[in-house]
């Protein structure tokens, strides 16, 4: 079993696959990041199906990369004879011209002397892994199901066989290229391999292209762009959906059952990801976020679902798939999402305040859009006072968490704000003003523990809560009081989980059997605190430390042990992507506000 | 042919139609909002796109009834359910055949195979429609079969 952090995000925006080290692609779900799984052996086990491209016999890894700023994999091992480099990727754009929706490439090339590869290509589709039927068309392999076909072609190299190891020599005169494509629904288009490897060439640069867009001046610009193109991987094209991560049930601890599907779409990732996107000056990005928002909330106005399908659907119901041995032996493997039918207060803070980014960065909204946005703050006004599953999405009974009411607060506070420019009539807002207020109070005064220092985890808890680390953005408090910089410190030293990690809460307080890792968003929504609250050393220095604890490839998962640096959770994670694109927003801001300091 | 029926019956029935998917999408049983969707063609403001869509949508009602006055005259008669089966073979081509191409059409609407260049902020309807919700191929039956059946009461077989 590879560690998480050893694989690769490979995508099309479409749906995406991780491939390891060691050349082996042990996830890719067709035709889109939610669909069933062909190669699931991450999960799955070996009769899950996997894609080997490696070296046939000793190796060691010399170099492994993202080129450039783009999304093409390259992985270089040392033969005993030459030096053999694995580049592989999808093709993105394939609209306007007739090429199958999904292309994967794969190219072994070689240095020095020739070397001996093999190659493994066992695509199994589904809970059943079922087998394919296989056909030959001229020298391309077809395997099908129904309506979904597979192709695989390869120039110049061997014979493959479903199931079968099949080795080959790579020369230097002669790399070989592998290329799959799919197609559900719809006939198979077969790309020959050097078309592939031109297309690829072609998105490759398309990707530099798409980074040049983004601010030039941003701090720890290279982590950035990859996050920000990571978050973008991970965004749907045809819904501009947001998916939290393109993988099922890798576990919060290596054999514990918190393992969770994430290929869907919360409407908070996308909150978070406008204003990721926006600041960093991508503007398209940000407003189809909110485009997809509105859209795809549309049935349960003025209710903002917790989660929804890539196309705007309620979630199938969770279950579990009974014959899959997991991620390392963490059971149950879940596919569908049972937080769906959750009440959380604290998504509709999160819309409204990517909205009030959006008009005060100059973009005014339709009176469509602020329709809906005004129909969830009506929402939040009449439901405040209940209690709601959090951030969370604990499966226990509601709570009055303190976060949801601060987020509860921003909701109407930014409902205000964008109404200073969009009209709204003025009953509705004294209404608003005085819910606003309202919240305030009760927070205020129930939310905050005295003796502790602290905002609290929920009204006359003991515990703490990271999520309170938005305490110094939003404005309820000034950054600089003892109240807001008390909770900081507080959750920084009562949630710490060694260095710069943090829990999110109290380790085993969700009702749970087991614990879970450190959350890694947290320790960037730290550094975001630090740095709103002043404190630009702290942060600098924590950001730089979370930097340190990248996979190799620059990719982060949900969590991470704290003691093994062992990253956890589902695989790249979009929330912890755009917390570090947040934090790396906050330092700049502080920067351009303190006068350069530092430059990453 | 009914000329004097089919022009104002055939905006009555196009009305009708526009008026029973409105309110499921008010009712939340569907995202599928027909003037948005025509009306994107031309500009991009969901609120004037929703007026030009509304009508696009009377025009292309029209021409449907139309068809609709046409097979009257040729069976010699004009019934509710001749209407309504009318509407529902109208339906079935509309969710079969004219939904499913959009993308290939409008402007602003992605396709299945949209990537990241791609600015198109409407997303594709889907087998269907079922994208736009799941009950929505029970809304544009209900809608269509109410356009076919009025449009079989008011015009005159000939």
């Amino acid at each position: 079993m590879r560690p998480i952090a050893d694989y690769g995000l490979l995508g099309d925006t479409r749906t995406a696959a991780l491939s390891s080290s060691d050349g082996s692609l042990d996830w890719f779900c067709v035709p889109r990041f939610d669909g069933e799984p062909v190669f699931g052996s991450l999960v799955g086990g070996a009769a899950a199906g996997r894609f080997r491209l490696a070296p046939a016999g000793e190796a060691s890894v010399v170099e492994r990369r993202y080129r450039g700023n783009s999304a093409t994999l390259e992985i270089t091992w040392a033969t005993p004879r030459g030096r053999l480099t694995l580049t592989e990727g999808m093709v993105a754009e394939v609209a306007g011209r007739l090429l199958p929706a999904t292309i994967l490439v794969r190219r072994l090339s070689v240095e020095g002397a020739p070397a001996e590869a093999f190659v493994e290509f066992d695509p199994r589709l589904g809970e059943h892994h079922a087998a394919p039927r296989v056909r030959r068309r001229g020298e391309d392999l077809v395997c099908e199901w129904g309506a979904l076909a597979m192709s695989l072609s390869c120039d110049a190299g061997p014979v493959v066989e479903v199931g079968r190891p099949t080795p080959f020599t790579v020369t230097p005169a002669r790399p070989v290229t592998f290329v799959v494509t799919v197609a559900h629904r719809e006939p198979l288009i077969h790309v020959d391999p050097a078309t592939a490897w031109n297309l690829l060439a072609e998105d490759e640069e398309r990707w530099r292209a798409w980074a040049a867009g983004i601010d030039p001046d941003m701090p720890f610009r290279e982590a950035a762009v990859r996050s920000l193109l990571t978050l973008r991987l991970l965004t749907y094209s045809p819904s501009g959906a947001p998916v939290a991560a393109p993988t099922t049930s890798l576990p919060e601890q290596c054999g514990g059952v918190r393992n969770w599907d994430y290929r869907y779409a919360w409407p908070r990732d996308a909150s978070i990801g406008i204003a990721a996107f926006l600041q960093a000056g991508l503007v398209d990005e940000a407003r189809g976020f909110l485009w997809w928002l509105l859209h795809a909330s549309r049935l349960q106005r003025p209710r903002l679902p917790v989660l929804l399908t890539l196309h705007g659907r309620y979630p199938s119901a969770e279950r579990s798939l009974r014959e899959w041995p997991g991620y390392a032996a963490s059971v149950p493997v879940r596919v569908g999402n049972g937080a769906a039918g959750q009440h959380q207060l604290d998504g509709y803070g999160w819309v409204l305040d990517a909205a009030w980014v959006l008009v005060n960065a100059g973009h005014p909204l339709y009176s469509e859009t602020w329709r809906a946005l005004r129909g969830f703050v009506e929402l939040v006004a009449s439901r405040w006072t209940e209690p709601d599953a959090g951030i969370w999405e604990i499966r226990g009974d509601a709570v009055h968490h303190v976060h949801s009411k601060l987020m509860a607060w921003l909701a109407l506070d930014r409902g205000l704000r964008i109404a200073q420019t969009h009209r709204i009539s003025v009953p509705q807002r004294e209404r608003w003003l005085a819910v606003r207020d309202a919240i305030g109070a009760e927070v205020r005064e129930r939310g905050f523990n005295a003796d502790l220092g602290s905002y609290t985890r929920s009204y006359g808890s003991q515990d703490l809560d990271a999520a309170l680390l938005v305490l110094p953005l939003i404005g309820l408090e000034a950054p600089h009081s003892a109240r807001v910089r008390g909770t900081v410190e507080a959750i920084r030293e009562r949630l710490s989980a060694g260095g710069p990690l943090l829990y999110r809460y109290p380790p085993g307080s969700d009702g749970l059997p087991g614990t879970e890792g450190a959350f890694m968003p947290c320790s960037f929504w730290l550094a975001q605190a630090l740095a709103f609250t002043g404190q630009q050393r702290e942060a600098v220095e924590l950001f730089e430390e979370m930097l340190e604890r990248a996979s190799p490839l620059g990719l982060y998962a949900e969590e991470m042990d704290p003691t093994t640096g062992a990253h956890l959770g589902n695989y790249p994670q979009a929330l912890t992507h755009a917390a570090l694109v947040q934090a790396a927003l906050a330092l700049r801001d502080l920067r351009a506000s303190s006068g350069p300091s530092h430059r990453g | 042919m009914d000329w004097a029926g089919w022009a104002v019956f055939g905006l009555v029935a196009t009305a009708a139609l526009t008026a029973v998917m409105t309110t499921a999408q008010l009712a939340g049983l569907t995202r599928l909002d027909l003037p948005l969707v025509l009306g994107t063609l031309v500009t991009e403001d969901p609120d004037r796109a929703r007026l030009a869509g509304f009508v696009i949508h009377l025009g292309a009602g029209q021409i449907f009834a139309l068809g609709y006055a046409a097979v009257f005259a040729l069976l010699h008669r004009a019934t509710w359910w001749l209407g309504g089966l009318l509407g529902l073979l109208h339906v079935a081509v509309a969710l079969m055949v004219l939904l499913p191409v959009l993308p290939g059409l409008h402007p602003r609407m992605a396709s299945h195979r949209a990537g990241p260049a791609s600015r198109a902020v409407l997303e594709p309807p889907g087998l269907l429609a079922l994208n736009y919700g799941i009950q929505t191929p029970a809304v544009a039956v209900l809608a269509h079969l109410v356009y076919g059946v009025a449009l079989g009461l008011l015009l005159q077989a000939r």
